[in-house]
């Protein structure tokens, strides 16, 4: 069987909330150029933006907030570790995508005088814009894509990143429906996958029970590691604060300026900032286990109207289903406080800081590839990070093409890649792929959810590593299985990367997402760094360290340690090793 | 003490099941995504377009939509789209 190929000036993989700006962004410039826009959804409903979404968590708005503020909170919120030039591009050319996505018709939140409603969430600073009728965003960027040109290739999972020596040429994948192999030929690629939202194992035991939209498997990290390029902060996990069981947002951004906010089991608040911070997950996880446990959402002291208004965003927008889960179990919002839990671990620089390394041209490590969006590392990017990133991309990516040369296909890596993403068709009755998937996911909770210690992530890297093996007994029965037992290989490669990163950084830091019980301080002098890791010469994962850059917004010791205190009360209890999963049978 | 026997039988299919084939089983299972047959239309593809974890398909004995796959992100996608209201989303068992 031959594979289809396709050939373009820049390829887009990922068709969410930053592959769509990249992709438009690139056709503006390339009117007559080929982009393509390779998704493995369809982009009418992909991604974490599928039912549109609430609000722009970190908007950086002329009156309400400057770019050197937003870069100091953001900078304090990870303990100093980021890169803050990547910060200060985003900061600074975020207005523009806001004033753009408002021409396009996202409808913001704006007061009486038509200026934008900006919120206070952070612990310092006002970033938060409500999109109160958030639900048309995924139509308008599609129908903007379409309108640009763009030649959008739906249900096409990219597997692996395709080179030419060591610049990045295309991208290779498989039809989730025919099974047909598909490679694009470019001269550039923009990764824009998403997060790694299933490596962690929802309590529930339910594998596609997660916070982010399951497409998400960690196939950016993988993709953009065997080719190559440098990772960053992947110990930095992503941890939320989630309804329980749901595992879906409460959520404090929308309900927190309305007069919502968090209680403990005695109906008193612990937390300063509802802000999702390591270091606010850390006081949660503790009053989550301790005698004033569980935690709740409280919104039972609302006046009616609110709670109206809060029903007709959260049913509506980003989560609507939250509306039957709590009918389900007759509960509502101005009777019954809404049950919280802390949620399994992820990799995601949207809200946290794990992500392929960028710089402020979203340029990784590999000439030719760009990645932007929760795969890529700009700290507590979010939504607008994603956006404002897939345009910072499309324009570097231009710039490139400009100067690169046509690259060549390399016959040999389609057809390396072509056999490995076929060969469980040739074991049809071999390990069904959610069971593989529910054995590894269970291990990332049973060794890896923080606090965490060596001795139990060695032993859970030692499974990760045997689950390499494991992966070639893994049957697919058709094309649909191929691109699940694909993303059991991203989900494995991401859980190893999640181990070795969070074994070599001997520290703790970022509250709970590197809370070590082996290593229970904060250690500057060693550890100012940022954790990276690559794919070595020899196939094997290598780790270093690489130097903080020089601040472009100048901080103090004592501003750095902005976010270390939130919690409310003066007695905080000790934390206690995490109860693992439910011990729930794995789904059928 | 185990006689000779026991252990050599254990000790023959401890290495055996390291070797063996698979085996399969066939059973119906309840899925959270209904689909109401006398509203879907033949031919309509929507819902199986939208479905952003690629759960839906035709069903080649009904010719309608239906859940293929038990892999729902509860997004209601599905539901939304439809333009003849045919489908209805429960919360997946698991969660609900
Ligand atoms: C439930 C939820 C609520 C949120 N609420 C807010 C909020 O209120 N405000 C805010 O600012 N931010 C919010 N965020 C964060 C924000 O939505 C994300 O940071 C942002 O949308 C990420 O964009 P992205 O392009 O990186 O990923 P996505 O938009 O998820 O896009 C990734 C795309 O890549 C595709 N893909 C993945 N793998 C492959 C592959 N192998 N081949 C081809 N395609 C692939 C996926 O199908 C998907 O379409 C929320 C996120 C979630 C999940
Ligand atoms: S969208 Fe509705 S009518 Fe169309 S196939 Fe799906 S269920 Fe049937
Ligand atoms: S609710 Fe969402 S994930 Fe579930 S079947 Fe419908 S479209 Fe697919």
């Amino acid at each position: 069987m031959e594979e289809r190929i396709i050939e373009a000036d820049i390829v887009v993989v990922g068709g969410g909330s930053a592959g769509s700006t990249a992709a438009i962004r690139a056709r503006e410039s390339l009117p007559r150029g080929r982009v393509v826009l390779i998704e493995k959804a369809h982009v009418k409903r992909s991604g974490a933006i599928a039912i549109g979404m609430d609000g722009l968590n970190n908007a950086v708005i002329p009156g309400h907030a400057t770019p050197e503020q937003y870069v100091k909170e953001i900078t304090m919120a990870n303990d100093g570790i980021v890169n803050q030039r990547a910060v200060l591009a985003y900061a600074e050319s975020s207005f523009a995508m806001i004033q753009e996505l408002d021409r396009w018709g996202v409808k913001f939140q704006k007061t009486e005088s038509g200026d934008f409603d900006v919120k206070q969430v952070h612990n310092n600073g006002r970033y938060v814009l409500p999109m109160p009728e958030g639900y048309d965003l995924k139509k308008i960027l599609t129908r903007k894509i379409r309108r640009e040109g763009v030649q959008i290739v739906n249900r096409l999972a990219a597997t692996r990143v395709l080179l030419d020596g060591d610049r990045a040429c295309g991208i290779i994948g498989v039809d989730v429906r025919t099974g047909e192999i598909g490679v694009v030929l470019a001269r550039a690629v923009i990764l824009c996958c998403g997060a790694s939202g299933r490596l962690g194992l929802p309590a529930s035991g339910y594998l596609y029970g997660t916070y982010e939209n399951p497409s998400n498997a960690g196939d950016g990290y993988s993709m953009a590691y065997h080719a190559g390029a440098e990772l960053t902060g992947i110990e930095c996990f992503q941890i939320n604060p989630l309804i329980k069981d749901y595992n879906g947002p409460a959520c404090a951004y929308v309900t927190g300026p309305l007069g919502g906010h968090t209680v403990n089991a005695l109906g008193n608040r612990f937390i300063r900032s509802d802000y999702w911070s390591g270091q606010m997950m850390l006081e949660f996880h503790r009053e989550l286990h301790s005698e004033n446990g569980p935690v709740y959402l409280k919104l039972t002291h609302l006046a009616p109207e609110t709670i109206e208004e809060i029903e007709r965003v959260l049913h509506r927008t980003e989560r609507p289903s939250r509306g039957r889960f709590h009918l389900g179990r007759r509960q509502s919002y101005d009777e019954n406080l809404v049950e919280m839990h802390v949620s399994e671990i992820g990799l995601c620089s949207g809200h946290s800081a794990s992500g392929v390394w960028v710089n402020e041209r979203g340029e990784t490590t590999v000439p030719g590839l760009y990645a932007a969006g929760d795969m890529a590392c700009v700290p507590h990017n979010y939504l607008l990070g994603a956006l404002t990133y897939g345009k910072i991309c499309a324009t570097s990516a231009l710039d490139f093409i400009s100067r690169a040369g046509a690259p060549a296909l390399d016959a040999d890596q389609v057809a390396a890649e072509r056999a490995r993403l076929l060969a469980p068709l040739s074991r049809p009755d071999g390990i069904p792929h959610h069971q593989y998937e529910y054995k590894v996911r269970r291990l990332v909770n049973d060794y890896l959810q923080p606090p965490k210690t060596a001795n139990r992530m060695n032993k859970g890297l030692e499974y990760f590593l045997r689950a390499k093996d494991e992966l070639d007994e893994v049957g697919a029965a058709g094309a649909h299985d191929l691109m699940r037992v694909a993303e059991c290989g991203f989900i494995r490669d991401c859980a190893e990367m999640a181990a070795r990163a969070s074994l070599y950084r001997t520290e703790s830091r970022w509250g709970l997402y590197h809370h070590r019980l082996d290593f229970p301080e904060m250690n500057d002098d060693e550890w100012f760094v940022h954790v990276n890791l690559k794919k070595g010469p020899d196939g094997a994962m290598v780790l270093f360290k690489r130097p903080v850059g020089e601040y472009v917004v100048p901080m103090s010791r004592a501003e750095l340690s902005g976010y270390r205190d939130l919690r409310v009360s003066e007695r905080s209890p000790p934390l206690e090793p995490p109860t693992v999963h439910d011990g729930m049978a794995a789904p059928p | 003490m185990k006689s000779k026997k026991v252990e050599d039988r254990e000790g023959f299919k401890a290495a055996q099941a390291l070797t063996v084939g698979h085996a399969q089983t066939t059973r119906v299972y309840d899925v959270p995504v209904v689909v109401d047959l006398s509203k879907c239309i033949t031919g309509c593809q929507i819902c199986i377009d939208s479905c952003p974890v690629d759960c839906l398909a035709v069903n080649p004995e009904t010719t309608k939509a239906h859940m293929k796959y038990d892999e729902c992100w509860y997004c209601l996608a599905c539901e939304l789209d439809c333009p003849k209201d045919a489908i209805t989303v429960k919360i997946p068992f698991l969660i609900r």
